[in-house]
C-alpha cells in the first residue's frame, strides 16, 4: 500500500500542483483546503506525512501541527511548512510545532518530493516498523 | 586739648580758688583782726564766690542747650533715615564737635545716596530678570514635548504642563521634592541619575524610553542633557520625552504592508513556477492537463500584474502623487460603462444584474477612471461573491436635498460576518468565511475607499446580512 500524504493549502493551484507531482510519484494524496479540515484529516486516520501551508484561515500550519502534537495517534507525524512569510517564520517555533522541513514560496514542486522522500521514504517502501 | 577739657579744668580751678578766698578770709576774721575790715573782707570774697558760681551755672546751661539741640538733630536723622547737617546756633564751642561730626555724616550721606541708586539699579535688574526667567519658562510651557528640569540634588526644579500630565504629578516650586518621591517611574529616575552621575563621559544621550499610561503603552524618544554651572560641575539635568508612539506605528505599518505585498506578491509566483516546473518536468501527461497548465499560468500572471496595479494605485493614493483630472461627470453614464463590461460575467453565473440608473444630466465633480474603477469593483465584487442564479441591484440616484448622488450595488450573495464588517476596507484583508468563493487581492475595497474618500471626499458605506447580501454604496456631491 502506499504512503497517504495530507496537503493543505487554501491557494487551490497550489494544492493541484502539489498533490498532481506527489500523486504521479505514486503517493496516496489527500488535499485539506484550511487548517481544520487538514486536522480532521489527520485524526480519521493518521498519514504517513502532513505538507501545509503557513497562512490558512480559520487555524495556520503551526497552530495545525502542534494540535497534532498534542494527540498520541497523531503526535509524530512529520511535517513540512510552505511558506511566502519567510521572515515572519520562528525557527523557535517550528522545533515547537515539530516541523521538519520549510519550503519557502515560490517553491520546486521537485524540491518538494525530494523533501517528501527523504522524511518518509518512497511512496512504495514499507513504512519502518509497521 | 580740646574745649570741654579745658572748660572743666577752669571750673575746678575756679572752684578751688573760690574755696581758698572763703578759707583764708574766715581764718583771718578768726584770729582778731578790725571787725569792719575783716566783714568786708568776708563780705567781696563772698561775692565773689557767688559771682563764680553764677557764671558757671550760666555756662553750663548754654552747654546742656547745644548739647540737647545736637541730640535732637541727630535724633530726628535716626528716626527719619534723612541725613543732614548738625546746625547749633551762636555755640562756637561746640564747632569742634559738630564740624567732625557734619564731615562724617555728609560723607554717610554720599554712601547712602550710592547706595540707594544701586539699590534701584538692582531692583530694575532683578525685575528684567524675572521677566527673563517668566519668558524662558513660558517657553518650555508651550513646548508640546514633556520637558523635566532637576537640579544636582535630583529634585525636581521645572516641568511643563506636558510632563505633568504625561507623569501625573503637579509641580510645587517652592516645595523641592527628589524626583524618586514625584514619578513612580523608577526607570526614568534612574535615567535623570546615570546622566548626572556620568557626566564626565558624556553630557547628553538619547534614550528609547516606554510609558505605560491608562493601559496604553506609549513610546518615547527621551534626550537627557546636562546642565553645567560656570565652575563646570553639573548643576542639573534637563529631559525632555518626545513621543515616538505614531511614528513607531507608522514603521510597523509600512513593514507590514511590505511582507503582506511580498506575501500576496508570492502566491501567485508560486503557481507560475511550480506549473512550469510540471511541464518542464513532463507531468503532463495529455494535451489537456497541458492546456490547463497553461491557462492557470496565464490567469496567474493577470493576478499578479492586477495586484500590482491596485497596490502601486494605493501607494500613489496614499502618498498623493496620483494624477487626479475632476471635470464633470454623468456618474449615471459611468456606471451603463461598468454594467456594459460587467454583463458577461454576470451572465456566466446567470446572475439578474437590474438597473436603476437616475438621468444622465445629473453631474458630479470626479475623475472618471476612478470613479469608473471603483463603480466596476463593487460590481465585480457583487458578481464574484454572489451564488449563480442571484441578483444584483446597481442603482444611481440623486438626493436633491442633500444634494448628492449615490450608487450603490446590493447582492444577494454571502454576505459579510459582522465581527469582519469593520476591517473589510484594511489593505489584504479578506473574509475567511468568503475566501473560497473568490479570488482576491484584499485590496480592492481598499482602493475604492480611497478613490471615493480620500480622493473626491465622499462617503463610502456597506451594510450587509450573512446570507443575505451586502449592500455597498458611495455619494458624491452633485454640481448645481
Amino acid at each position: 500500500m502506499s504512503k497517504r500524504i495530507v496537503v493543505a493549502d487554501d491557494e487551490a493551484h497550489i494544492l493541484h500542483v502539489v498533490s498532481m507531482k506527489l500523486t504521479n510519484a505514486g503517493y496516496d494524496v489527500q488535499t485539506a483546503e484550511d487548517g481544520e479540515e487538514a486536522l480532521e484529516h489527520c485524526q480519521a486516520d493518521p498519514p504517513d506525512m502532513l505538507i501545509t501551508d503557513y497562512q490558512m484561515p480559520y487555524m495556520s500550519g503551526v497552530e495545525l501541527c502542534k494540535a497534532l502534537r498534542q494527540s498520541e495517534s497523531t503526535k509524530d507525524i512529520p511535517a513540512m511548512m510552505l511558506t511566502a512569510r519567510g521572515f515572519d517564520v520562528e525557527p523557535a517555533e517550528m522545533i515547537e510545532a515539530g516541523i521538519s522541513a520549510v519550503l519557502a514560496k515560490p517553491f520546486s514542486p521537485r524540491e518538494v518530493l525530494g523533501k517528501v522522500v527523504e522524511l518518509v521514504g518512497e511512496a512504495q517502501e514499507a513504512t519502518v516498523g509497521a | 586739648m580740646t574745649t570741654a577739657k579745658r572748660l572743666g579744668l577752669t571750673t575746678i580751678a575756679l572752684v578751688l580758688m573760690g574755696a581758698s578766698a572763703a578759707y583764708y578770709a574766715t581764718t583771718m576774721a578768726m584770729k582778731g583782726h578790725g571787725v569792719l575790715s575783716s566783714s568786708l573782707n568776708y563780705l567781696v570774697l563772698a561775692l565773689i564766690a557767688a559771682l563764680t558760681i553764677l557764671m558757671l551755672l550760666v555756662f553750663w546751661r548754654s552747654m546742656h542747650r547745644a548739647m540737647a539741640e545736637v541730640s535732637r538733630q541727630i535724633g530726628d536723622m535716626a528716626r527719619t533715615g534723612e541725613v543732614g547737617m548738625v546746625m547749633v546756633r551762636g555755640n562756637n564751642e561746640l564747632n569742634e564737635v559738630t564740624v567732625p561730626l557734619n564731615k562724617l555724616l555728609t560723607n554717610t550721606q554720599e554712601e547712602l545716596d550710592t547706595l540707594r541708586s544701586e539699590k534701584r539699579e538692582l531692583q530694575i535688574q532683578s525685575r528684567i530678570a524675572s521677566a527673563e526667567k517668566h519668558h524662558t519658562e513660558a517657553i518650555i510651557f508651550s513646548i508640546s514635548d514633556a520637558v523635566i528640569v532637576t537640579n544636582r540634588f535630583d529634585e525636581l526644579v521645572l516641568a511643563n504642563e506636558a510632563a505633568e500630565e504625561l507623569l501625573g504629578f503637579k509641580l510645587n516650586t517652592s516645595l523641592r521634592k527628589n524626583i524618586d518621591r514625584i514619578f513612580s517611574d523608577g526607570s526614568l529616575v534612574r535615567l535623570i541619575r546615570e546622566t548626572r552621575n556620568h557626566s564626565r563621559s558624556s553630557r547628553r544621550k538619547i534614550v528609547e524610553h516606554s510609558i505605560d499610561k491608562n493601559g496604553d503603552s506609549k513610546t518615547f524618544t527621551v534626550t537627557l542633557s546636562c546642565v553645567t554651572a560656570s565652575n563646570d560641575e553639573v548643576s542639573g539635568v534637563v529631559a525632555v520625552l518626545h513621543d515616538i508612539t505614531r511614528e513607531k506605528e507608522i514603521a510597523r505599518t509600512k513593514t507590514d504592508f511590505v511582507s503582506n505585498v511580498s506575501h500576496e506578491l508570492k502566491t501567485p509566483l508560486a503557481s507560475i513556477k511550480a506549473y512550469i516546473e510540471m511541464l518542464i518536468d513532463g507531468e503532463a501527461e495529455d494535451e489537456q492537463t497541458k492546456r490547463d497548465f497553461y491557462e492557470i499560468i496565464s490567469g496567474e500572471t493577470d493576478r499578479l500584474h492586477r495586484l500590482i496595479e491596485n497596490i502601486l494605485n494605493i501607494s500613489r493614493i496614499e502618498s498623493g502623487v496620483v494624477k487626479v483630472v475632476r471635470e464633470p461627470v454623468s456618474l449615471t453614464s459611468v456606471v451603463k460603462r461598468v454594467l456594459n463590461v460587467a454583463a458577461p460575467q454576470a451572465k456566466l453565473k446567470d446572475l439578474e444584474l437590474e438597473e436603476r440608473l437616475a438621468p444622465v444630466f445629473y453631474q458630479v465633480e470626479a475623475d472618471q477612471d476612478m470613479i469608473y474603477q471603483a463603480a466596476m469593483n463593487l460590481v465585480s465584487n457583487a458578481i464574484k461573491y454572489t451564488p449563480n442564479g442571484g441578483k444584483i441591484i446597481v442603482e444611481v440616484s440623486v438626493d436633491e436635498k442633500r444634494g448628492v448622488a449615490v450608487c450603490s450595488v446590493a447582492d444577494s450573495g454571502a454576505g459579510i460576518p459582522e465581527a469582519d464588517l469593520p476591517h473589510i476596507f484594511e489593505k489584504f484583508y479578506r473574509v475567511n468565511a468568503n475566501k473560497k468563493l473568490a479570488k482576491g487581492t484584499g485590496l480592492g475595497l481598499t482602493l475604492v475607499k480611497h478613490i471615493v474618500e480620500s480622493v473626491h471626499n465622499g462617503e463610502l458605506s456597506v451594510t450587509s446580512e450573512e446570507g443575505q447580501g451586502s449592500t455597498f454604496s458611495f455619494e458624491l456631491p452633485v454640481l448645481s
